[in-house]
């Protein structure tokens, strides 16, 4: 843990004597790498290291960063909430509002240390508790330790009641928008239903269709389509113009409107996003700049590692050390 | 355990005398709470026979009488009529719909630790999430009621509160599923629409409700305690903390929190509690002050030195159209949170003296 965080002062030294704040130097610090085996770059921090003085920025005054950012670099997490009372029952959540199990919060909470030192100044989660609840659960273990405050804007008193006359507080407050655009694909129906009784009713194929074609809906539903139409529209007009401020945002919420943002993200054929299964608890990273979206951790990661894979050696490296401290 | 036997004798006792054996009533489900972990002991057996002697009505009311645990002599004789025909803890599906009692449990949670408790900020309606902290106290607080049935659950519109229910229904060993209700548009209305009956059976409503929110504490939402200390004086900061109708600057007092509180209480829970559904409600601390000012009738002056712990729930009975209290608000130890009565409360302390050992 210690390392990390002398990384964490090098690069704000780095950043405060050369050039502006860059997220990707944010980001390239090592998870668990030891200095001194890490690569060339990170010799660079080694020696900074030294020259840390007060005023270069620590941990726990994390202020300026935000200020002084002219990068058009942003970090862009997302993160698919894990069990749901529905999912241990087997049954079709679609938007039901349906909690966390024991087991979906402990993901969540493994989540938040996977990201715990991305910077995050903007989470948009969907209307349903199991994404809030991931999210509120994951920034728990932010090290950042800024106050995730959720907006409501359902009526005036509620945007009234909710209004923080502190210019203080509200700086060291990360928005939390919840949005019904990012919420689970509809499933009509379905939802509600048995998995194996609705196989029974309607047919193991025409579930299956129902399930993993791209544009066919369930009864009174949605299809994979109608649902990457309203979370892409909604990420392009509300996210997108935020990462492209240099603000780093965080999406806390669920498989088919992920999918379908990473189908826009990764520019995937509609056969390839129905394919596409995301991991629970292990959260993606990208980094959008110049206008362009670059994945920085694999959907599906067979180990960890791959997760976070930032540059193929280093994934190669870190399992590596995770080899040889079990040994 | 001791006690889980203890339990099952009383359910089996109440099976044998009560004329409809299949229903389960609040009575059969809160005896087979192990809240109080009591050993066994004759006094209980005196209080019980006491209370016994009080009812001329429906026998299964009689039963919520029996708080204390039988003897251990009763233990070992009853228990032979415990058999697999009766709810067993693992059979925990009670059939509420024939439930014929007036009974109904009313559990009132607090939230934790919020992330601005520890900042010490004022919060009010800002919607902050819980601390680690405050997680864990949600969950220690869903053990306490682990064994209390729930029908309904209504929250405040918070997330600290809703993550607050959420969090402890984990823990409920009826293992029915709380559904948040959505009508704040048509759209979420029917997207949230469940399309089976059995499932619907199988769920507990989530109702969030703004009038169940902190009080909304205006101009000091989100400064620092002590700088407003600083701006305001000492004085004029307690005075609107403490006082009842004296709100802060574009904000609420506290009997303009316990108007729309009480008022969404008799209107939309209070019914419920009629029916006989089984309540709980995850709020905050004023808006539950405002409510136990109605359920006991306290003074302005009482409610205003109320202390609600936080993680440690609070049961009522509604029966008969009045509320009793079964655990009290402050508790200095654990023991006196769920003082059914004062000797309980004090025999347990007692034990727990002698022992040393924590009562999970």
């Amino acid at each position: 843990m210690a390392t990390t965080t002398i990384s964490h002062q090098a690069i704000g030294s780095i950043v405060s004597h050369n050039r502006p704040f860059k997220a990707s130097l944010f980001l390239k610090e090592p998870l668990n790498v030891p200095m001194k085996l890490s690569p060339k770059r990170f010799k660079i921090e080694a020696t900074a290291s030294q020259v840390i003085d007060n005023t270069v920025l620590s941990p726990s005054k994390n202020k300026p960063f935000e200020s002084k950012k002219r990068s058009n670099e942003a970090a862009l997490i997302l993160i698919r909430h894990g069990e749901s009372l529905w999912n241990e029952k087997n049954l079709f959540t679609g938007c039901v509002d349906v909690p966390l199990t024991q087991k979906g919060v402990g993901e969540a909470i493994e989540a938040g240390k996977k990201i715990s030192n991305i910077p995050v100044d903007l989470i948009f989660t969907s209307s349903l508790i199991r994404a809030q609840m991931t999210a509120m659960l994951a920034m728990t273990q932010h090290r950042r330790k800024k106050v995730p405050i959720i907006l409501h804007n359902e009526s005036v008193k509620a945007k009234t009641w909710s209004h923080v006359f502190s210019e203080e507080t509200r700086k060291q407050s990360i928005p939390v928008i919840a949005a019904w655009q990012l919420n689970e694909r509809m499933y009509g129906e379905l939802q509600g239903l048995n998995k194996k009784e609705t196989a029974e009713r309607y047919g193991t194929e025409q579930v299956h269709e129902w399930r993993r074609s791209y544009e066919i809906p369930p009864p009174k539903g949605e299809s994979l389509e109608m649902c990457a139409e309203r979370a892409v529209a909604y990420f392009e007009d509300n996210i997108k113009p935020e990462l492209a401020s240099g603000n780093n945002v965080m999406i806390a919420a669920h498989g088919n409107s992920l999918r379908s943002i990473i189908m826009y993200l990764d520019d995937l054929t509609s056969q390839e996003v129905t394919s596409l299964d995301l991991s629970t608890g292990i959260p993606l990273l990208y980094i959008f700049r110049d206008g362009k979206f670059m994945k920085r951790g694999s959907p599906v990661g067979p180990t960890e590692a791959g997760v976070y894979a930032y540059t193929k050696r280093l994934a190669q490296y870190r399992e590596k050390l995770d080899e040889a401290s079990l040994n | 355990m001791a006690t889980a036997t203890s339990h099952q004798s009383i359910v089996s006792f109440a099976s044998h005398r009560s004329s409809s054996s299949s229903s389960s009533t609040i009575s059969q489900c809160l005896l087979r709470e192990p809240l109080l972990n009591l050993p066994i002991s004759k006094g209980f057996k005196i209080h019980s026979s006491l209370s016994c002697n009080n009812h001329t009505t429906s026998k299964k009311r009689n039963l919520c009488k029996i708080k204390a645990v039988a003897s251990s002599q009763t233990e070992t004789s009853v228990s032979s009529y415990n058999n697999n025909t009766f709810l067993s803890p693992s059979k925990n599906i009670p059939d509420l719909s024939k439930k014929k009692s007036n009974e109904a449990a009313l559990i009132l949670i607090r939230h934790g630790e919020s992330l601005w408790n520890e900042k010490n900020l004022f919060t009010g309606c800002v919607d902050v999430p819980l601390t680690e902290k405050g997680v864990e106290e949600a969950i220690e607080a869903g053990k306490r009621i682990s064994n209390i049935p729930v029908d309904v659950i209504f929250t405040s519109s918070l997330i600290r509160a809703q993550m607050t229910a959420m969090l402890a229904m984990i823990q409920h060993r009826r293992k029915k599923v709380p559904i948040i209700l959505h009508d704040e548009s048509e759209q979420a209305k029917t997207w949230s629409q469940v399309f089976s009956d059995e499932t619907k059976n199988q769920s507990i409503p989530v109702i969030p409700a703004w009038q169940l929110n902190e009080r909304m504490y205006g101009e000091l939402q989100g400064l620092n305690k002590q700088e407003t200390a600083e701006r305001y004086g000492k004085e004029q900061v307690h005075e609107w903390r403490r006082s009842y109708d004296i709100p802060p600057p574009k904000g609420e007092s506290l009997e303009m929190c316990a108007e729309r509180a009480v008022a969404y209480f008799q209107d939309n829970i209070e019914p419920k509690l009629a029916a006989g559904k089984n309540v709980m409600i995850a709020a905050h601390g004023n808006s539950l002050r405002s409510i136990i000012m109605y359920l006991d009738k306290l003074t302005c002056q009482e409610v205003i030195s109320l202390e609600l712990s936080t993680g440690i729930p609070l049961l009522y009975i509604f029966k008969e159209g009045k509320f009793m209290k079964r655990g009290s608000p402050v508790g200095p130890t654990e023991a006196g949170v769920y003082a059914y009565t004062k000797s309980l409360a004090q025999y347990r302390q007692k034990l727990e003296e002698d022992s040393e050992v924590i009562c999970s």
